[in-house]
């Protein structure tokens, strides 16, 4: 088959997955994430996948929410109000945000625990253990930022007593204090900038981070369940 | 097992010949294609489960009216004298999402018998200035641009492009009640 022809067969083929795999071979990227060969597992190997479907629910709820959520002292609370009681489906997207953060939490957590149950994160996942332990840490940053927004009496409270505990770190306890709430009392600064961590500063880093850990997942295979000697 | 419930070879040379009605499918579905669709399908249940909220959510108040008509009561009908156009005001309390504030509205009533009643707005049409009743030369004044408006709030002299705004009057239970967008 002459080079012409074969030009010819590439022209004269419509805009289809075989075109796209020529152009951009999205098939290997596809085989390889989702046709990759896996051990025989149970179900609380799944529970990484539903961790990483609360992201997905948490990123599309979340932005969301920013359409209508203003981070200041005077239009924190009201905006929450407005789109829990006026806005149709407001209640949802809202309640879909909240209780999928307590979802993530604890999903992460059993993810976590059935790692260490079947001793997956020995040799050769060392790597992806530490990503994960830092993608929990990266919740709990979420879980606590988030906790503050709505701007009401237990919002604001909880804050001042969370981040009360970071003044009893040796010698730099009250610049951390400071640091953290932008000033000696929780205020609209406080607010401003734990709405910039959990919206901006957060996602870009469980982004990166959940990027290495999925790449290494993928790259190195799940464990198998240890099998009884015969 | 699939082999197995398959029916006679002539039956299913015919399925395959044919395109699939929904019954064929059942049949001819094997377990990698019924997982695969079944997956697809969730996938398209959770997609639907994010976007008509979503969509609910986003577009909510673009299809909500933002103005409706209200009748906000002015005071007693009876302080009102014969001919002579009478200043009331009101406050109304305008909601924009989670924003709320108030106007204060400003009605020049007008009976000349003592049973009906009109209303004209006391914002000068040319620059929206406020204008004031002056008894003695028999008009509305607007300081801005010395325009003057006649009593029935038709335009005198000046630069004002058209009359006075009229607003709807009712009365209830010697009550005056004005119609306002609110």
């Amino acid at each position: 088959m002459s080079i012409d022809d074969r030009t010819d067969e590439v022209l004269d083929e419509t805009l289809d997955a075989e075109w796209m795999d020529q152009r951009t071979g999205w098939r290997g990227v596809w085989n390889g994430i989702f046709l990759r060969m896996i051990p025989k597992v149970n179900w609380s190997f799944t529970l990484g996948s539903a961790t990483l479907f609360v992201v997905v629910n948490q990123f599309i709820t979340g932005i969301l929410l920013t359409i209508y959520y203003v981070p200041s002292p005077q239009d924190a609370y009201d905006t929450v109000l407005y789109i829990t009681n006026e806005l149709p489906a407001g209640w949802l997207i809202r309640g879909m945000h909240h209780w999928g953060a307590t979802a993530m939490v604890a999903l992460a957590i059993l993810h976590m625990l059935r790692v260490i149950y079947y001793g997956a994160y020995k040799f050769p996942r060392e790597v992806t253990w530490i990503s994960g332990v830092m993608l929990l840490l990266i919740t709990f940053g979420f879980g606590f930022t988030g906790y503050l927004l709505p701007w009401d009496q237990k919002a604001y409270w909880a804050t001042t007593v969370g981040t009360k505990i970071l003044e009893v770190t040796p010698v730099v306890g009250e610049s951390l204090l400071r640091i953290a709430r932008g000033g000696d009392q929780l205020s609209a600064v406080t607010l401003s900038r734990f709405f910039g961590i959990h919206v901006w500063v957060l996602p870009a880093v469980l982004l990166s981070i959940l990027g290495i850990h999925l790449y290494l997942v993928i790259r190195i295979g799940i464990s198998a369940p240890a099998k009884r000697e015969e | 097992m699939d082999e197995l419930d398959q029916a006679a070879p002539d039956r299913a040379a015919e399925s395959e010949a044919l395109p699939p009605d929904d019954e064929d499918v059942e049949e001819g579905v094997d377990r990698r294609k019924f997982l695969a669709r079944g997956t697809l399908s969730i996938g398209v249940v959770l997609a639907a489960g994010w976007t008509v909220p979503a969509a609910a959510y986003v577009f909510g108040p673009a299809r909500k009216s933002d103005t409706t008509e209200e009748w906000v009561s002015l005071g007693a009908a009876n302080k009102v004298p014969v001919g002579e156009p009478t200043l009331f005001k009101t406050t109304v309390v305008r909601a924009t999402g989670w924003v709320t504030s108030e106007e204060e509205i400003a009605v020049y009533v007008l009976t000349e018998d003592g049973r009906t009643y009109t209303g004209l707005s006391n914002v000068c049409t040319h620059l929206g200035c406020r204008v004031r009743w002056v008894d003695d030369s028999d008009g509305f004044f607007c300081p801005c641009h010395n325009a003057v408006f006649n009593k029935d709030g038709s335009v005198a002299t000046g630069p004002p492009p058209r009359a006075l705004d009229a607003f709807e009057l009712k009365v209830e239970d010697g009550q005056l009640f004005v119609k306002l967008e609110v």
